[in-house]
């Protein structure tokens, strides 16, 4: 019995591998070439995009005959008298474009893995970008309709208002995927530091690495008990350096960016396009001593890299100064702070490109407005922006509330009401948190924007003298590591695992741990990446003539 | 004897579902490759003929992310449809001896061997229709008559569908003679307790099985531009970062630690919830209960604020001590020897009063009269622990303790990410393989893939593991079983 | 136990045991003392930290009286206290309706795979278990209640996620084994009660630590949750107080971080000594709830009694 079946089974199987194989499979190529076809006609791939424009490109003038809701995404949490303003808002919005828009707020928990969900489940109409949340890739990824021809028919006003060279800093790929807003400002990188310590021990002012370590170790031996520096891991979490530390060196070196490119490679300011090696230079060794040389004088805590808590310990005394991810912006905050505390303390700034000579205002993308992909009117969405960002009254209620319940003008300087009478501000400036709709021409300035409008206008004129004058070079460019993600994963991890402790100073040896660093990021893929980086690196400068 | 023609036919359809035969052709080569946007250059890597194994390599080189997810369930499919032609042959092979070695005689039936049969013809049905499925799915998407699917695909499903139908006789036959019964009856005997699982069964639908689709996302290469169902599919690319890492320091990292901590977490929960219990004075009871309880409201973004002042170098309590009493400043957090203590220490400390409360529970649970009795006659305070009390904690023990295993390679990502932050002096000792994961996350923030690759990797790592275990617990005692 | 043996060493044993029952009870007390005050020494650095001066946090480190007294940082929590009792009011809500309907699920599948009778319990029991290893992460169940349910900005997106865990069940399957011998519920069968009766009238009563363990790690599971309202909250009536807390202190942070990018006025507050109080704010009703659950973890129950 079980014979034949197994005999039976044995023939069945014979069988129908013989039907089977019959029919065996060959390459598609092959396949072709037999049917002596060279070339795929590529008309049907493309259709989505023609489609696209197609929706565009009758639209000459804009149809505003149906109401449209649009919701608009922004950073931050929602100020009290959200429902209020919004209401205003609303009212000037349907009588100008036949829409409303109901604002929606990240809130900041999370507001990073969220901003990306709120894209992925196409939630928003209108959503705020910056460069720092990512706006390169995503606009790369696709997460944004293309403006390029709405612009023109829809929009015209919002086009001469912005310009096209700001609009063609926001171009990814070629198109136009963001609005970016007119006001510019610089938050070029800077040390924080002391004057009133300064001033009483007669110290250099930090404006140098050689001064920087005058000036703390002249406090160190004037008040051996005082903290300097609260370095930590913070600030120095991407691809170019691992520990807040090697910041200083920003004040030796003019390159294009603020601590270099990516990859510990780097490009001077004035020659973008020749990328050269840092971490395996002399120089690198030479700085890390320098690092070495600090720790070992006390200049911060051997426990930093642990630390993540250090945002206060400048305005509480904790340190003497700030070297990294310092701007006018924090500075102003922190003479604020100071005289809030009454101690008699006093702030002051000193940038490094005022030392290197590299100085730049913001990035295009820095704060900007896109339409996200899905969004059922486009055009109506594009129109809004126009009108929010170009009309002084819309704007004017979007950025700052209601005149006279939430704000007044004086002398031309916004004065919040409620802070005046000493009540918590429910609608406080930009409370909607829209950098993005700054407008250049109207924007409001607040009493403490007369300082920072001072250093801005320091830095515009240094600005003027750069090779590239007021030109933000770096902060367009958007890598695409698709190709090599792992190893670029595996640098990263070697840069917190043995750049930081070198960094920080807190090895025995610099050779060998340079040495050690320079073996284990070749091993992680370096090399890979480098070349790759390099190569769009380079593109990029040619495509914008930053050469 | 009609058992034997079952797994003859088992054996033909396992035969059709191996990889020699093409379960779908591409016709219209042009027409389709044109509408689907592939080049010259791509079509030398596609063939004219796939089968549910290599299908997603089509998926892959042709670009076409619109059919991944489709061809990954064919894939799942067809494997399934492979084991369950496997257990049923090989159990209609043993069944004669299992039939034997049955020790009551009127239980000893073929209706396991049925299940099988019926399982796997059942399984055979679902993949030739789902391939067909399939084909259609994508001629309507691209506007081409571009996929056909192979003879062998409607060859198996006329078998199955036969098979499975001759099974049902066979076994309703079998069922009258051992008095036995199917699901349709359990329905009608147990419908209450269905009933019982009806919201439970719409919340994991909801919470859990609908949206562990995006298991997928592990192969695919997300953009905005595709969408999550039609993003570029590509293989085993987001697992490469994982290739990259030092997985066995990763691992063993992971699993010492969680050993650690169950195994000794779990040893003074029992501990203490026995102390406890057997404290008489009820505000003493009450109160050394709460007290413990309440590390657990401790953030560890506070945690780690007190362990950092107390622990750093310069101005830290200790090292005030230390250096208070005439000794050298010891150097915490360039020191990794301490932290495997440390970090220890601190997660005993946060979980002993929440873990001791199940302990608590099953111990006022145990009947009083069992230890009254065993008073009279004369047990001292150790032996009641000895013979009454540990017996009663053990179910609950080995429950937890199986429960646990299956997350071994997860977990306490928070209690290391405070305490270590991003410390790389420390990571030999201290990086687990969720810290790691989450560095490496952080630097390709729009990258949903690598997560949901590395949860794969844990999720497979700890399902195994499981697996064999409970399978042996089940041998020894089935009462003691997770499932 | 009860054999001859036994008891005949059992007499002279008597006084002795008085004596080991002591010594335990001493121990017992001794270790009892000292796990408590490990465990309760932060908890004091955090109670009296929340009531120091923020600056004296940072310059002169934690301790363990209050020093530089004030209540600044209750002051800064409580700015709006129309919003906290907001929280305070969603997050009752919340736990009440949740740890309620999700207990009630639980027992129900817990006394289900529990039952021999039931064919299908380990086919439940490891699909139930299977959702704690595997999980399709966390964008694919955003999207199911924010895109497919369309619950965003929706109370019932916050508490229903957490109504179960398969660890909860599980736990309750064990209870249910340990606490209801099976031949009370075939007695109770053979007189014709049905799942329900069995249910209310013979396990649920017999249950009671076990309801009250699984029901006090609900409601914490509840209580202290803050990521739903993160994900699904459109508006801030609807936070859990976690939430509410939670993000006070993240826009400080963030915000001072956001400073570098954009030119924006930072919120200041004593995060230091905020971060404290939080916890206390948080944590303070627990506390006060907590005896009250722990009455069914402090007396022992009588199965005898029932079975009567």
């Amino acid at each position: 019995m079980k014979k034949k079946l197994l005999s039976a089974v044995m023939t069945l199987a014979l069988l129908a591998s013989v039907v089977g194989c019959g029919s065996g499979s060959q390459s598609a190529a092959g396949a072709l070439d037999q049917q002596g076809v060279s070339e795929i006609p590529a008309t049907e791939a493309t259709t989505e995009t023609a489609e696209t424009t197609e929706e565009a490109a009758p639209a000459a003038a804009i149809d505003l005959s149906e109401q449209v809701d649009l919701v608009f995404y922004v950073m931050g949490d929602a100020p009290q008298d959200e429902e209020l303003v919004e209401e205003a808002l609303n009212e000037k919005l349907l009588e100008k474009c036949n829409a409303t828009v109901d604002m929606q707020f990240s809130t900041w928990t999370d507001f990073q893995q969220k901003y990306a969900n709120e894209i992925t489940s196409q939630g928003a109409d209108l959503i705020y970008i910056a460069n720092w949340l990512n706006y390169g890739q995503l606009a790369s990824s696709g997460a944004f309709e293309e403006l390029d021809d709405m612009l023109d028919t829809v929009a015209p006003e919002l086009k001469a208002l912005v310009g096209d060279s700001a609009l063609g800093m926001c171009k990814v790929g070629g198109k136009i995927y963001a609005i970016p807003n007119t006001w510019p400002e610089y938050v070029s990188n800077g040390v924080k530091y002391r004057e009133d310590l300064r001033a009483k021990y007669d110290l250099p002012v930090p404006d140098s690495l050689e001064n920087l370590e005058a000036y703390l170790m002249g406090i160190k031996e004037n008040e051996p008990n005082q903290p300097l520096l609260a370095v930590t891991t913070e600030e120095s979490q991407g691809f170019k350096t691992a520990f807040d530390a090697a910041w200083a060196l920003n004040f030796k070196y003019s390159w294009v960016n603020i601590n270099g490119l990516d990859y510990g490679l780097t490009a001077n300011y004035d020659t973008p396009t020749d990328v050269y090696d840092y971490w395996f230079s002399d120089d690198f060794v030479e700085d890390m001593k320098l690092m070495k040389k600090w720790a070992d004088a006390g200049f911060w805590s051997k426990s930093a890299l642990s630390d993540t808590n250090n945002s206060d310990a400048y305005k509480n005394g904790l340190c003497v100064a700030e070297i990294a991810g310092q701007n006018p912006n924090k500075q102003v905050t922190a003479i604020a702070d100071f005289t809030n505390a009454g101690e008699g303390w006093e702030s002051a700034y000193v940038a490094y490109g005022e030392t290197n000579g590299v100085i730049y205002p913001g990035h295009a993308t820095q704060n900007g407005t896109a339409v996200v992909r899905g969004c059922k009117n486009p055009e109506r969405a594009l129109y809004v922006i126009q009108t929010l960002l170009c009309d002084d009254e819309v704007n004017a209620i979007l950025q700052y509330g209601i005149k006279g319940t939430h704000y007044d003008v004086v002398d031309g300087i916004y004065k919040n009401l409620q802070e005046e009478a000493g009540e918590t501000p429910t609608f406080p400036y930009e409370g909607f948190n829209t950098w993005n709709m700054r407008n250049g021409d109207t924007k409001l300035p607040q009493a403490t924007d007369v300082a920072l409008q001072e250093m801005f206008d320091k830095y515009a004129k240094l600005g003027e003298k750069t090779k590239f004058p007021n030109v933000n070079i770096y902060d367009g460019f958007s890598e695409n590591y698709e190709a090599y993600s792992a190893e670029r994963s595996a640098v990263g991890n070697v840069m917190r695992q043995y750049l930081a402790p070198l960094q920080a100073g807190l090895v025995d040896d610099v050779d060998a741990a340079v040495e050690d660093f320079r073996t284990r990021v070749k091993d992680a893929g370096l090399d890979k990446c480098r070349e790759e980086y390099t190569k769009q690196w380079v593109a990029y400068c040619e495509e914008y003539d930053y050469k | 004897m009609k058992t034997k023609y079952l797994s003859g036919i088992s054996a033909i359809c396992l035969i059709l579902t191996l990889p020699f035969f093409d379960w779908i052709k591409l016709a219209n080569l042009v027409a389709l490759f044109s509408k689907m946007g592939v080049t010259m250059d791509m079509a030398a890597n596609l063939y004219t003929g796939y089968n549910l194994y290599n299908l997603l390599s089509f998926v892959q080189y042709s670009g076409q992310g619109t059919l991944g997810l489709f061809a990954m369930v064919l894939l799942i499919l067809v494997f399934a449809t492979l084991y369950f032609n496997i257990a049923h042959i090989v159990r209609a092979l043993l069944n004669d001896r299992n039939k034997a070695k049955a020790p009551n005689p009127h239980k000893a039936s073929d209706l396991p061997l049925l299940a099988a049969a019926k399982t796997a013809f059942l399984f055979g049905i679902f993949t030739s229709a789902a391939t067909i499925a399939f084909v259609l799915f994508a001629n309507i998407k691209y506007k081409v008559a571009g996929f056909i699917p192979g003879a062998s695909v409607f060859l198996i499903l006329v078998i199955s569908v036969a098979a499975y139908v001759f099974t049902k006789k066979l076994e309703k036959v079998e069922r009258a003679r051992y008095n036995e019964h199917g699901f349709a009856h359990e329905f009608k005997k147990n419908w209450v307790l269905f009933i019982m699982l009806v919201p439970t069964f719409v919340y994991f639908m909801i919470n859990n099985y609908l949206p562990m689709l995006g298991v997928y996302f592990a192969f695919t290469s997300f953009n905005f531009r595709d969408g999550l169902w039609a993003s570029p599919f590509t293989g085993f690319k987001n697992f490469e970062f994982l290739m990259k890492a030092d997985l066995f320091r990763l691992t063993k990292n992971t699993i010492l630690y969680n050993v650690v901590f169950i195994g000794v977490g779990n040893a003074l929960q029992i501990i203490f919830a026995i102390l406890v219990s057997k404290v008489t004075v009820k505000w003493f009871k009450k109160t050394s209960q709460t007290l413990m309880f309440m590390p657990y409201f401790v953030s560890f973004v506070i945690l780690k604020v007190i362990v950092y002042n107390v622990f750093e170098y310069q101005y830290g309590l200790i090292n005030n001590f230390v250096t208070q009493a005439g000794a050298e400043r010891i150097d915490f957090y360039n020191t990794p020897s301490y932290w495997p203590f440390l970090i220890t220490f601190f997660y005993l400390w946060k979980n002993i009063g929440y873990g001791m409360v199940v302990y608590l529970a099953t111990i006022m649970g145990i009947d009083n009269e069992i230890y009254e009795a065993a008073k009279v006659d004369g047990a001292g305070e150790l032996q009641q622990i000895r013979y009454i009390t540990l017996p009663h904690i053990r179910p609950t023990f080995i429950i937890l303790l199986l429960y646990a295993l299956g997350s071994i390679m997860k977990g306490q990502f928070e209690l290391f990410y405070q305490l270590i932050g991003n410390n790389g002096v420390l990571f030999n000792v201290s990086d687990i393989f969720d810290t790691y994961v989450y560095r490496i996350t952080t630097t390709q923030p729009l990258s949903i893939g690598l997560g949901t690759a590395a949860g794969l990797y844990q999720s497979i790592f700890g399902f195994l593991i499981i697996v064999v275990v409970n399978f042996l617990v089940k041998k020894k005692n089935p009462e003691y079983a997770l499932f | 136990m009860s054999n001859d043996k036994d008891f005949e060493i059992s007499a002279p044993r008597k006084i002795k045991k008085s004596v080991g029952t002591k010594t335990f009870e001493g121990i017992s007390y001794l270790l009892l003392t000292l796990g408590s005050i490990i465990c309760v020494l932060p908890f004091i650095i955090i109670v009296s930290g929340s009531f120091t001066d923020n600056t004296t946090i940072l310059t002169k480190g934690y301790s363990l009286l209050p020093r530089d007294f004030t209540f600044a940082a209750y002051q800064t929590i409580f700015k709006s206290p129309k919003d906290i009792i907001q929280a305070y009011k969603m997050n009752v809500y919340y736990t009440v309706v949740g740890t309620g309907l999700g207990l009630m699920m639980i027992t129900l599948t817990g006394y289900v795979i529990s039952r021999k009778e039931f064919k299908y319990r380990n086919t439940i029991s490891f699909l139930i278990y299977f959702t704690s290893i595997f999980g399709g992460g966390m964008i694919p169940w955003y999207l199911m209640y924010a895109n497919v349910l369309n619950l965003k900005g929706h109370t019932l997106a916050i508490w229903f996620p957490a109504l179960m865990s398969p660890f909860l069940v599980i736990l309750m399957r064990t209870f249910i084994v340990g606490a209801v011998p099976d031949a009370i519920t075939e007695s109770a069968k053979i007189d014709g009660a049905g799942h329900f009766t069995i249910f209310f009238r013979i396990v649920l009563p017999v249950l009671k630590p076990g309801l009250a363990t699984v029901g006090l790690f609900l409601a914490l599971g509840y209580w202290n949750d803050w990521y739903r309202s993160s994900m699904f909250s459109t508006n801030s009536s609807t936070w859990q107080l976690q939430f509410y807390l939670y993000d006070l202190l993240n826009a400080t942070t963030a915000m001072k971080q956001m400073a570098s990018n954009v030119s924006m006025k930072t919120a200041d507050l004593p995060t230091e000594s905020v971060k404290l109080a939080m916890a206390v704010v948080a944590t303070g009703p627990v506390l006060l709830f907590y005896p009250f659950v722990q009455r069914f973890f402090v007396s022992g129950i009588t199965v005898g009694a029932v079975k009567g």
